[in-house]
């Protein structure tokens, strides 16, 4: 986050595996895309800070959601976001590997706003980023 | 409870009532026959005892008359009184012969209807004297004559006979009649007693009956509870089951998810390295081409050959794995798929299925037949369909292609099942691999065609769930069958599915 644009978008990254974050990071970035990613592993940090008050203040976010973490499932957490006065403008991409019908189905029912499947092929997934990057860098968040 | 050796028992008994049953009957019959012949005897020597009494009277009357008539004729020598006499004279040996016939050709009455015969003659000759006398005109003679008391003694020898004949008559009368009585109240007796002993055999076979039915409704409320047993035991290993079941899905499930995690960072940071073994190798590209010799040679393999290859394996295995954990989350997802019971005419699936496969038959210079009396099936579309086109499939696939393919699709009504054969005449199974092919990741015979050893196994999975079974009969080299059975209508069981 630059500090001349309080206003700039943070990228909330909920995902357990260093890994896949990292690679998410990578191809983010390679898209051009250069907000704040703020990485958490597990559903109870990540709630910790959402609901704290510095981010109550702090400007628009955009959350990028696994669904398979440790201490909780990704249901959960778009379930306590969406019901939560503030958060549950900010955006939510769910991106994971389940591509169970009922499970995507789900996800939207609770107001995710884009479901994104990890492709096992990396060249696949690198573009998936990257195309989310491209989607990330012109998509319109609300204000806080 | 009752045991077998028990039944066989009261089965005995019951035969021993019958058999009594129809002794009694037999004896009360037999007993009453007699008793009837008795009673016509009896009822004859009656009527004879009565003619024989008339007749010993009869001829004592015809002697009497014979009497009167000479006394008349004696007292007053008027022929006109010698009429009975006249009469009795005709009479007397047709009188006496009959008795000779009534009284039989011994006994006591034979002798004493001889003497009687004997006194009478005796007398008759002695009134035939006197007549005669009289009719001559000796009176006095003919006085003398009676006077003898001849005839006198005859006729009180007559009279005594006749009294003693009478008198014995009347005792064998007395007689028969006290054997006739006894005879009918033996027969009472024995009516009475054959009653009795009926009832009792009566009473004792409805107690057989009533124990017997006792222990048959026993028996059946026995099995009716054991039935009761057997079915919450059979439900009770049915929902064991649907619980294994769910929960090998459930594990297959999540261990193809958690599998594909790990996999996305395998290839993803293969990727990765890759691109930076690109800009390594651009890097020694340059330096080589600027000053050569500043580079050694294994630094160069390495980048251009060792790192290249390293990564295609890498990527190999790790493409193979991704191919294997998706067909184990297609086996898992299609086993949680909700099946819905339709009517599905395999025939027209089988012959769309032909149809769709009408390239390669032709280019395998094969054929497709569907026997019009393929039966349908009350069944999941989706599954069927694609059972039939997995199994249709495999048989263009694996033809013999030094004859012309035939496949045939045929299919009958057995009971409440119905059994499909797919029939080829294609290279055939060893029989060693009759059971490998349906498993997961296995395959069998020469290599040479493209596939991942999953067909067979999402086939039989397939199979299963549909509650059927299938099985192959091949002969290596002439073709192979596989036998398809379902029930004819298919019902979900009313298990809880784990979301």
């Amino acid at each position: 986050m630059s500090a001349s644009n309080q206003r700039s978008v943070v990228i909330v990254m909920i995902e357990d595996d260093e890994g896949h974050a990292r690679l998410i990071e990578k191809n983010v970035r390679r898209a051009g895309v250069n907000n704040e990613i703020r990485h958490f592993a597990d559903g109870t940090s990540a709630l910790s800070y959402l609901k704290s008050p510095e981010v109550r203040e702090n400007g628009p976010m955009l959350i990028l959601l696994d669904l398979n973490l440790p201490d909780m499932t990704g249901i959960d957490i778009l379930t306590i976001l969406k019901g939560d006065d503030r958060l549950r403008r900010a955006p939510v991409i769910v991106l994971t590997t389940t591509d169970d019908k009922v499970e995507i189905q789900r996800c939207y029912d609770l107001g995710c706003n884009v479901y994104i499947t990890k492709p096992v092929d990396y060249d696949t997934f690198a573009t998936a980023i990257r195309q989310l990057g491209l989607f990330l860098s012109v998509m319109q968040v609300p204000d806080a | 409870m009752i045991g077998p050796l028990s039944a066989a028992k009261s089965a005995r008994n019951e035969i021993l009532l019958l058999i009594l049953g129809f002794a009694v009957l037999v004896v009360v019959g037999a007993s009453s026959v007699w008793i009837a012949g008795r009673n016509a005897v009896f009822n004859a020597q009656l009527a004879q005892t009565s003619e024989l009494k008339s007749h010993i009277l009869l001829t004592l009357s015809v002697a009497q008359n014979a009497e009167t008539g000479q006394r008349g004729f004696l007292l007053t020598n008027d022929e006109g009184y010698l009429t009975p006499y006249e009469t009795a004279l005709a009479a007397w040996e047709p009188r006496i012969r009959r008795l000779a016939e009534l009284v039989g050709p011994t006994g006591p009455q034979h002798d004493r209807a001889s003497a009687l015969a004997a006194a009478l003659k005796i007398k008759m000759d002695e009134l035939a004297e006197t007549v005669a006398l009289q009719r001559a005109g000796k009176f006095s003679e003919a006085h003398a004559v009676v006077e003898t008391d001849r005839g006198r003694d005859a006729m009180l020898e007559v009279r005594r006979i006749v009294t003693e004949m009478r008198a014995y008559e009347d005792d064998q009368f007395a007689k028969r009649s006290g054997d006739a009585a006894w005879g009918a109240k033996l027969q009472l007796a024995v009516v009475i007693i054959g009653l009795l002993v009926a009832a009792a055999l009566a009473y004792g076979a409805q107690v057989i009956v009533r124990r017997q039915t006792r222990t048959l409704k026993a028996a059946q409320d026995e099995l009716s509870r054991a039935n009761a047993g057997l079915e919450a035991a059979v439900a009770e290993r049915t929902s064991e089951l649907t619980t294994a079941n769910d929960e090998i899905q459930r594990f297959a499930y999540i261990v193809s998810h958690d599998l594909r995690a790990p996999l996305v960072n395998v290839m993803g940071f293969t990727s990765e390295l890759d691109a930076a073994r690109r800009v390594l190798k651009d890097q020694i590209d340059a330096l080589i081409e600027a000053s050569p010799g500043s580079v050694g040679e294994e630094a160069r393999l390495a980048v251009d050959e060792d790192l290249p290859e390293a990564i295609g394996f890498i990527r190999a295995s790790t493409t193979k794995m991704d191919r294997l954990i998706n067909a184990i989350l297609k086996l898992s997802r299609e086993g949680r798929r909700v099946v819905t019971p339709e009517s599905v005419s395999i025939r027209d699936v089988a012959e769309q299925i032909a149809a769709t496969l009408h390239q390669q038959t032709q280019s395998a210079d094969a054929e497709i037949v569907v026997e019009p009396g393929t039966p349908p099936l009350v069944t999941d579309r989706f599954s069927i369909e694609q059972i039939f086109q997995n199994l249709i499939e495999n048989a263009v696939k694996y033809l013999d292609r030094s004859r012309p393919g035939r496949i045939v699709v045929r299919g009958r009504r057995v009971g409440a099942q119905v059994e499909y054969m797919i029939e080829d005449n294609g290279r055939g199974i060893d029989a060693k691999d009759h059971e490998r092919v349906f498993e997961l990741f296995r395959r069998a015979g020469a290599q040479d065609q493209p596939g991942e050893g999953l067909g067979l196994a999402f086939v039989r999975a397939s199979v299963r769930r549909l509650g059927g079974v299938i099985t192959l009969t091949s002969n290596p080299g002439q073709g192979s069958t596989f036998h398809l059975t379902f029930p004819a209508v298919f019902r979900v069981q009313s298990e809880s599915r784990a979301a």
